[in-house]
């Protein structure tokens, strides 16, 4: 990937890019999927280092970020804090080193497709439970304690994700996506459109249109 | 016969009620950074005024680009969502119909029209009810797209929902970018547009899919006026997460079932779960249910997680029915809910 291109996909990630170089920089981007590939990490990353993932960076972040993105080392004179850095770079600097956590957290935005396991012993934090808006069981739990309950799942529940038919769960997210709110459904509606790695149909009985 | 919890009714209701819904609610600042106004001139702007945008849809580090065009005409909505890279998918919302081209399965499917109310899903409500649940703030204006943007943050206060970031235009109130995200704040979905035009007309041919539908099979989903046997409507969530309340009940054929399903959907307001409850099959899988053996047949009894786009399904077996949980939550909710659901549980009170 080229310097331009990188410092063209971090101008937009800042809401930076002005609009013709945008428009271009999306055609560039629906041609090539290796070049989407490398947005989507920089768009990981940068909500890594934006602080909206809660995440701090460690001083050899910068290298492993790069390695990540497309295998390039950094150079080794490359300090992420310099004004002359790349402008990508630019989101790093002056961001407190805590070392270790910055991998952590970007790893686990990545692996987020494998399911919290949070049935047990999930903790509700709401300040302001009322009784009125929690189920009778809910409410049993957080009369005595109003600022942190928790309660457990039934045993029953399940162990670790599986996969369950694509084309019925097709079914299901599409009927259910009349019903989702607002941004939601945009969202329900979006991944339905993205090719699953299961291609499995819909199941279906044919109909006339 | 689907049925709307009337005393929700805000949920079905335009933007003007919800607008009077919270003229009546607690008084709060109302200067021109009230996140709430921004939000709610945000779903104006969503809802009425025509748009043609491109955007990134990001999510696990995949991401796709894709087109939305939306146009209100005389009343009439008509909405395009159009994959640009590769599948070809597209959504046609045309009024309360929306209809989903998958070019790659050859198959077409159809929602049909309700038998009443407006789209659903078209209008958030941000109401006081929200505020127990969500914590909705400003944060400081930014730039996106080259344009000024204010930012607003609806955060969970718990770990049983998602929330959204949201960057406004300034002069538009568009969303110009959104993010999903879990109650740690980390992002687990975000839409970027590339470009956002706002014309004051949009021609037929924009609204019109690009797929060619020759020898493509069409399916279509029951109609939601089905009616569920008695003993499938008898089914409800025996406990909820705090804050969720059944919001409709009614029925509806599901893909390539014989018998219309029971569906329940529970809202906290802003976030939803779709359950539905079906017979099981009459003959079990021999040798039990083994989801990693081969393909199951259609109507094979499910059980389990599976992650579906930003949200979540679970599927398990109560009392001999398939129930199935599906919404854009975290796990653990679906998990919870489809777990308490049961025949002849008490309606939980709601309000």
């Amino acid at each position: 990937m080229s310097e331009q291109i990188r410092e063209q996909i971090s101008a937009f990630l800042d809401g930076e890019l002005p609009n013709t170089e945008s428009e271009l920089l999306l055609k560039r981007l629906t041609r090539d999927p290796e070049l989407r590939e490398s947005f989507g990490r920089y768009a990981l990353i940068g909500e890594a280092v934006r602080g909206t993932s809660r995440a701090y960076l460690s001083k050899g972040f910068p290298g492993r970020v790069n390695l990540a993105i497309d295998g390039e080392p950094v150079p080794a004179n490359a300090n992420p804090a310099r004004r002359t850095a790349p402008r990508w770079w630019r989101p790093f600097a002056g961001v407190a080193v805590a070392a270790g956590v910055a991998a952590v957290a970007v790893v686990g935005i990545q692996h987020r497709s494998v399911a919290p396991n949070l049935r047990a012993g999930a903790v509700v934090t709401a300040q302001n439970l009322t009784a009125q808006n929690v189920s009778p069981a809910a409410q049993s739990i957080a009369a005595p304690i109003r600022e942190a309950i928790s309660y457990t799942v039934p045993a029953t529940s399940s162990s670790p994700p599986k996969i369950l038919p694509a084309g019925r769960l097709t079914n299901y997210v599409f009927a259910h996506s009349r019903y989702s709110s607002g941004l939601d459904q945009r969202g329900v509606l979006a991944d339905m459109l993205i090719e699953a790695e299961d291609q499995s149909q819909p199941a279906a009985a044919p109909t006339a249109p | 016969m689907i049925r709307r919890m009337s005393h929700r009714a805000g949920w079905l209701i335009p933007c003007a009620v919800v607008g009077t819904f919270l003229a009546v609610a607690p008084q709060r600042s109302r200067g021109a950074d009230d996140p709430r106004e921004w939000l709610m001139k945000m779903n104006q702007a969503l809802s009425t005024r025509n748009y043609d945008g491109t955007f990134f849809h990001i999510s696990e580090g995949r991401v796709e680009t894709m087109r939305i065009v939306h146009r209100v005409r005389a009343g009439h909505v008509t909405e395009r969502l159009q994959s640009l890279d590769g599948s070809g998918r597209e959504f046609v919302r045309n009024n309360d119909e929306l209809t989903c081209y998958l070019p790659d399965q050859h198959t077409i499917l159809v929602e049909p029209k309700p038998d009443q109310g407006p789209f659903l899903g078209s209008l958030p409500q941000f109401g006081a009810g929200v505020d127990e649940f969500y914590r909705i703030e400003s944060l400081p204006d930014t730039r996106v797209l080259g344009r000024a943007a204010h930012v607003i943050a609806v955060n969970p206060k718990d770990q049983f929902r998602f929330g959204y970031r949201l960057w406004l235009d300034e002069k538009t109130a568009m969303p110009l970018k959104t993010q999903l995200c879990d109650s740690q704040g980390q992002v687990i979905e975000q839409i970027l547009f590339a470009r956002l035009d706002m014309p004051d007309t949009i021609a037929d041919s924009e609204l019109t899919p690009a797929v060619r539908t020759d020898g493509m099979r069409w399916v279509r989903q029951g109609p939601s006026h089905d009616s569920a046997s008695a003993a499938l409507s008898a089914y409800r969530a025996s406990e909820l997460p705090p804050g969720f309340h059944l919001t409709v009940q009614g029925a509806q054929t599901i893909g390539g079932a014989t018998v219309p399903a029971s569906h329940l959907v529970y809202s906290d307001g802003l976030a939803t779960v779709s359950v539905f409850v079906e017979a099981q099959p009459e003959t079990p899988a021999p040798g039990g249910a083994d989801a990693a053996s081969a393909a199951p047949p259609a109507d094979a009894p499910m059980e389990g997680l599976a992650r579906v786009g930003s949200g979540y399904a679970f599927s398990t077996v109560v009392q001999g029915h398939q129930v199935t949980a599906v919404g854009e939550v975290p796990a653990q909710t679906v998990e919870f809910i489809a777990h308490s659901v049961k025949s002849g549980a008490a309606e939980l009170p709601h309000h």
